[in-house]
């Protein structure tokens, strides 16, 4: 049996998302064409709004809503803005956030250094963050790229780049998990946990 | 360290495979020896290639992981070879089991999965490497000494992962840090950064450098220290193997090497050099040095040019380089000494006897060899050997041996 063009167009543009494959696309699709109107019309419209609605903001490269020149971290006074924590991608960010610790700003550099997929520097934000820091005003930057191979050597690059303006540079640490078991912890973690060691006082 | 059980689903010819093994009876010295009988072609060594598949998770005979599936059950659209084992480590009992999965993927594609469970909780590979161990021994291993580096190298990394903690790992990171080098490495290239310095590499490729000589360093540490180790055991072996008439040197030439260059200019061809002081903070600053003074030509040719990823390694008999001017019969005898080296030297790292696999040696053996090699073997816990005749074996230890038989991919053991 053919299916209608228009059921067959959706299942196609649902399997193209990152973790659905055919199977799941057509039971989305099925759902969706015999859920109420309503069902549908909110998803497209979330969808479109998507793109529309939502624009990076020009001083850290967060998402932001559309129409607004910064984010809300950045614009808001009590975050403090001689503190810059670099990640990532904008779910880095949220990911601090919820932990309502930080205080400072950040920079999102919107992926990380990697030849093999012709990632470089230009592609990424880091001559913004150059420039930031440039500035002068901030004191501190967080590396807080991801702790495997591509993301030390992007932050070892930052390092590199940042030198000269005097600031001071950190890294996030590494080691053991909250409420995590020793024996359980993989070799690799472990090791560096044994190398980072803190002196009790 | 001996396997008490062996299942296998789906490998090679062997569709369906469910043995008890024996063990060796400590006080009597004796037991734990099962030789394989059978014609050729009847899946003799297909046994020793799974035994070995659950310590290495990579074959010895191809470099093609979906060759393991049995041929007619590869033709489904969803495959699955199975391997599992049970076996005795040290005090404590552990199963291990290994699932190659041939999924379809798109229109008429296959992809091959593997999946490995320790203890029925899935692991990652470099996790699980060397907690089972065996040592193999086939007759087409000549080519460690007869082919190419590249040959040699998968020697030595399959030696290692087997007994070094975190060598798997730092081996895979390594290649990882090593592609995205290169990947950068041709990148420059295509922009013409190699011939105009003064555009500079913008600092992308240190931080690479970085990476690679400080992964790198760790290997060529270890393996500095291993050849070292294997060197000391395996010349001992082959003394006596050769009545005293030779010397066996193994060479290792790390394509970064660390000594000095001019003490490398003093020395002659083939003078094995000791460098068992250096340091891993001395390795990698010096890795990290020659990799700058080597950066243009490297830019120029778009690759890596030194680092583990082109190690050699040498086997040297009576001062002449055995790779060059080695006869058959003393390839044999150095091959017999290098992996009875490596059963004693995995035994002195790991506290265990592996697991030994010997593929029809004895056929290639002379009378007074075959009684060396079935002294030394005759030592460990677990021994599997394959044969197309028992003859080949003394009475005395086909009557200490189980004999199986196998015919077309079934094993027989009452015989």
């Amino acid at each position: 049996m053919l299916l209608p063009e228009s059921i067959q167009s959706l299942i196609t543009a649902l399997e193209r998302l990152p973790g659905i494959g055919p199977k799941s696309a057509s039971r989305l699709a099925f759902y969706l064409l015999r859920a109420s109107e309503d069902v549908a019309q909110d998803l497209s419209v979330a969808l479109a709004n998507l793109k529309a609605n939502t624009a990076f903001c020009q001083e850290c490269f967060n998402i932001t809503e559309a129409g607004r020149e910064r984010c809300e971290v950045c614009e808001s006074p009590k975050r403090d803005g001689a503190v810059v924590c670099v990640v990532e991608e904008a779910l880095d960010v949220l990911a601090l956030e919820r932990t309502g610790g930080y205080q400072g700003k950040y920079h999102v550099l919107q992926g990380v250094l990697s030849p093999i997929e012709g990632i470089g520097p230009d592609d990424l934000k880091i001559k913004e963050l150059v420039a930031r820091v440039a500035n002068g005003e901030i004191k501190e930057v967080i590396l807080a790229t991801n702790p495997s191979m591509e993301g030390d050597a992007t932050a070892l690059y930052l390092q590199t780049q940042l030198k000269q303006y005097g600031v001071h540079v950190t890294r996030l640490a590494r080691g053991l998990p909250m409420g995590g078991d020793l024996e359980y912890a993989d070799q690799n973690t472990l090791l560096r946990a044994l190398s980072g060691r803190q002196e009790m006082s | 360290m001996y396997l008490k059980h062996l299942s296998l689903t789906n490998f090679r010819s062997l569709t369906r495979l469910d043995v008890e093994f024996p063990r060796r009876n400590a006080p009597q010295k004796a037991g734990g020896v099962v030789v394989l009988v059978g014609s050729n072609a009847q899946g003799k060594t297909s046994v020793l290639e799974a035994i070995y598949f659950l310590a290495a998770f990579t074959s010895f005979q191809t470099h093609v992981d979906r060759q393991m599936v049995n041929f007619h059950e590869a033709k489904n659209p969803l495959a699955v070879t199975r391997l599992a084992a049970d076996y005795q480590r040290g005090r404590s009992k552990h199963h291990l089991e290994a699932r190659l999965i041939l999924e379809p993927t798109g229109v008429n594609g296959q992809r091959l999965r593997k999946e490995i469970l320790l203890d029925g909780v899935k692991r990652h590979i470099s996790d699980v490497i060397g907690h089972f161990n065996a040592v193999i021994f086939v007759p087409q291993m000549s080519q460690i000494v007869e082919g190419g580096p590249d040959e040699r190298r998968r020697y030595l990394n399959l030696a290692l992962a087997q007994a070094v903690p975190s060598y798997a790992r730092v081996l895979s990171e390594y290649n990882q840090a090593l592609s995205q080098r290169n990947a950068l490495l041709k990148a420059l290239n295509e922009k013409g950064v190699g011939l105009n310095m003064s555009k500079g590499t913008g600092g992308q490729l240190e931080v690479w450098d970085d990476a690679l000589a400080r992964l790198g360093s760790q290997i060529i540490l270890w393996r500095i220290e291993a050849v070292q180790q294997i060197e000391r055991l395996a010349s001992r072996v082959h003394h006596e193997l050769t009545r005293g008439t030779e010397v066996l040197r193994l060479a290792y030439e790390p394509a970064y090497d660390p000594t000095k260059p001019e003490i490398q200019l003093g020395l002659k061809l083939d003078t094995v050099i000791d460098r068992s002081s250096f340091e891993l903070d001395e390795i990698q600053s010096g890795f990290l040095e020659k990799l700058k003074k080597v950066r243009n030509e490297e830019i120029a040719r778009g690759v890596t040019t030194i680092g583990p990823h082109r190690d050699e390694l040498r086997f040297i008999v009576n001062k002449v380089d055995l790779g060059a001017y080695g006869s058959r019969g003393q390839m044999r005898t150095t091959l017999l000494a290098l992996k009875l080296a490596e059963v004693e030297w995995m035994k002195e790292r790991t506290g265990e006897w592996p697991v030994i696999l010997l593929d029809e040696v004895m056929a290639e053996l002379d009378l007074q060899r075959r009684a060396d090699l079935l002294k030394y073997v005759g030592e460990s816990e677990q021994v599997l050997l394959t044969t197309t005749d028992l003859n080949l074996f003394t009475p005395e230890f086909v009557q200490h041996a189980e004999i199986w038989k196998v015919q077309a991919g079934v094993v027989n053991k009452s015989m």
